[in-house]
């Protein structure tokens, strides 16, 4: 039983070993930190200003208050409540006057309802909900996943990278490569990588979102879990996307300060994916967005944040899944020849070229 | 048996590998000698398949190497390295596991072989830790704790003390005489080949130049040199015999070269005659001759 006769699924000892070195670095645990403090930042943030800036009511009362006080009492039993605040007036003629000038939004003469003319039609209490439903709660649920969409893919990404070349400046590569193939140990790297950093994903969402309930930021009713599902499930087809790019690239040097300069074009993509993304927040439906949503090159930032707000059709999602998911199987197998192409080649930095025609 | 047949390879225009074969019978250890840049790490790189070959065929035991049969074979590269921050055991465990070793057997591989190569420090140790010549001795370590079928180590010896050249000896003999592993190992330290190796193949410029035994090399190679010292004799004393002619001069005696049909008895016999031989025998040229005697052609 000493030996296997087949080497199918030794990745999954190379994805193992990937996973629990780093999940016992000192980086990870500051990471996991820094996410949770400026997930914590944003959502408290949000609370506060939910009480402060959110549909409050001035209102004007003349004789008996019942009504007014009634409202006010409505007001404060709402979820989330709306502030009310009571305002007694001598006679009508004051009470208008303060009307005219906006300082009270609406006045109750003896119980009957009168709004911003001397005319008393009573209002409606529409005026009284909050306007755009769940529209800027979206917006914030969708911002921070953007956020933490943005620095997973790139931080995880850059891990693998790093991870590539660490086995190559250490020279370690030959020795893994005379027991395994390329292809498995590539696909370990990406998979154990990606794992932690899905992991952490789950862990910080789950913070986030539990914040968020709990000091009020979000209502249940909301679509943080739905969000939350879909900022992982793009996260897991953005990272297979991004990660062989960032892995075929990691190989072609050998010393982890040339990292920079071979990883700028997926950076900058990256970083232009997320700008565009943070646009649609205000603009989920303008044309470089709808098209940044549809280009794998982008689609696992961009998408995510137009399914939240609700702005993209079904056939654009689809479209998009489809162009990820295929432009991701067909990058494999190129990144793949890439990096068994250069990866041992341990003297200097390796043109694409020249790594692709070494691997055959 | 391990055999290589007729590998070549090219790198853009330099011809590294030029139709190299050889075999390595089981139990058998053999010496790997040539020139810096001779195809030596080539040949073992391919054998590996760490780099493929441009023709040519890698077998084991009379079939084709493919990666799973090559999970057996234990390899030292000569390009030393491993995981810098992980821990000794764990690295040679999570090696032994890539190559199908299950991981309770790694674990105890992993411990005596630490202890046989004499690896200074806790087997939890960084391998950042260690000094180089133990670092060297755990890359020993990792080409063999999953008890390989095949070895072939590149420069094993180069960069170990004379106690680790002892021990790491004595770990080869071991593996080719106890579990009959074909073992294959390239060296400069001709002496130590000579010492250790049931054979000797010579690569020279991407070709096999010689193989064979030590004795079988000196056979095919070397003349047949014999080094008589007589102080008192007049010289140019051994002209008289046919075939025999001065090969050198070496610190009053003289050295020499015999044809097939010259007798050595009859040479003793005439130096006898001459005065008091002090010194007389053959002259076995080292592998360091034979290897410079066959480089230079």
């Amino acid at each position: 039983m000493s030996s296997v006769p087949t080497d199918r699924g030794t990745w999954r000892l190379v994805a193992r070993r990937d996973f629990w070195v780093r999940i016992r670095e000192r980086s990870f645990l500051i990471s996991t930190l820094i996410n949770i403090a400026v997930i914590s930042i944003l959502v408290l943030a949000r609370a506060s200003s939910a009480v402060g800036s959110g549909p409050s009511f001035d209102l004007g009362s003349v004789g008996s208050s019942s009504i007014a006080t009634g409202a006010s009492q409505l007001g404060h039993d709402a979820q989330p409540p709306i502030p009310i605040q009571v305002h007694a007036f001598p006679d009508q003629a004051a009470a208008n006057a303060a009307l005219r000038d906006g300082s009270v939004d609406a006045v109750v003469v003896d119980n009957q309802l009168i709004g911003f003319t001397d005319d008393p039609t009573p209002l409606t209490l529409a005026v009284l909900q909050p306007a755009p439903p769940h529209r800027s709660e979206n917006a914030a649920v969708a911002f921070v996943g953007v956020l933490l969409l943005y620095g997973q893919l790139f931080g995880y990404g850059i891990w693998v990278a790093s991870g590539v070349i660490e086995e190559k400046a250490s020279r370690v590569v030959e020795m893994l490569l005379s027991a395994i193939r390329p292809k498995q140990l590539l696909l370990g790297k990406i998979i154990g990588i990606g794992t932690l950093g899905l992991a952490q994903l789950i862990v910080i969402s789950s913070f986030a979102i539990g914040l968020a309930f709990a000091t009020n930021a979000i209502d249940v009713s909301s679509s943080a879990f739905g969000a939350a599902g879909l900022v992982i499930g793009w996260f897991i087809l953005g990272f297979a996307f991004y990660a062989t790019l960032f892995a075929a690239a990691g190989s072609l040097v050998t010393r982890m300060e040339e990292l920079q300069n071979v990883i700028v074009p997926i950076n900058l993509t990256i970083l232009v994916s997320f700008f565009i993304s943070i646009g649609a927040l205000q603009d989920p439906n303008g044309r470089l967005q709808v098209i940044a949503s549809i280009l794998p090159t982008s689609s696992a930032l961009s998408m995510p944040v137009r399914i939240v707000l609700g702005a993209a059709p079904a056939w654009q999602i689809v479209v998009s899944l489809v162009a990820l998911v295929g432009s991701t199987v067909l990058l494999v197998p190129f990144a793949a020849r890439l990096y068994s192409g250069a990866v041992l080649r341990t003297r200097g930095r390796v043109r694409i070229r020249e790594a692709w025609r070494a691997a055959e | 048996m391990l055999e290589l047949i007729d590998l070549r390879r090219r790198f853009d225009d330099v011809v590294a590998l030029d139709g190299v074969s050889f075999e390595v019978p089981e139990g058998r250890i053999v010496g790997f000698v040539g020139r810096n840049g001779s195809g030596k790490t080539t040949t073992m790189r391919i054998a590996l398949g760490v780099l493929h070959a441009d023709a040519g065929r890698v077998l084991w035991r009379g079939r084709p190497v493919d990666p799973v049969t090559r999970r057996r074979f234990g390899y030292m590269p000569e390009e030393r390295g491993l995981y810098p921050k992980m821990r000794v055991r764990e690295q040679l465990v999570y090696l032994a596991r890539l190559r199908g070793t299950p991981k309770g057997v790694a674990r105890s591989r992993a411990t005596q072989l630490l202890e046989i190569l004499e690896v200074v420090g806790d087997p939890n140790d960084r391998m950042e830790t260690l000094s180089l010549g133990n670092q060297q001795r755990v890359q020993l370590a990792a080409a063999l704790v999953h008890e390989p079928d095949v070895l072939v180590l590149d420069e094993p010896f180069s960069g170990l003390d004379p106690v680790g050249v002892d021990v790491l000896a004595e770990v080869l003999r071991g593996q080719a005489r106890d579990r009959g592993v074909p073992v294959v190992f390239s060296s400069h330290q001709l002496e130590l080949v000579e010492r250790l190796c049931d054979e000797v193949v010579l690569i020279d410029r991407g070709r096999i130049v010689a193989r064979g035994s030590i004795r079988e090399l000196r056979a095919m190679r070397a003349r047949n040199l014999w080094r008589i010292e007589v102080p008192a004799a007049t010289d140019g004393w051994w002209e008289v015999v046919p075939g025999v002619s001065l090969a050198a001069r070496d610190d009053g005696a003289v050295v020499l070269e015999l044809d097939g049909d010259a007798d050595p008895q009859r040479i003793l016999d005439l130096a006898r005659a001459e005065g008091d031989v002090a010194a007389f025998g053959p002259v076995r040229p080292s592998l360091s001759e034979l290897f410079r005697e066959v480089v230079a052609e």
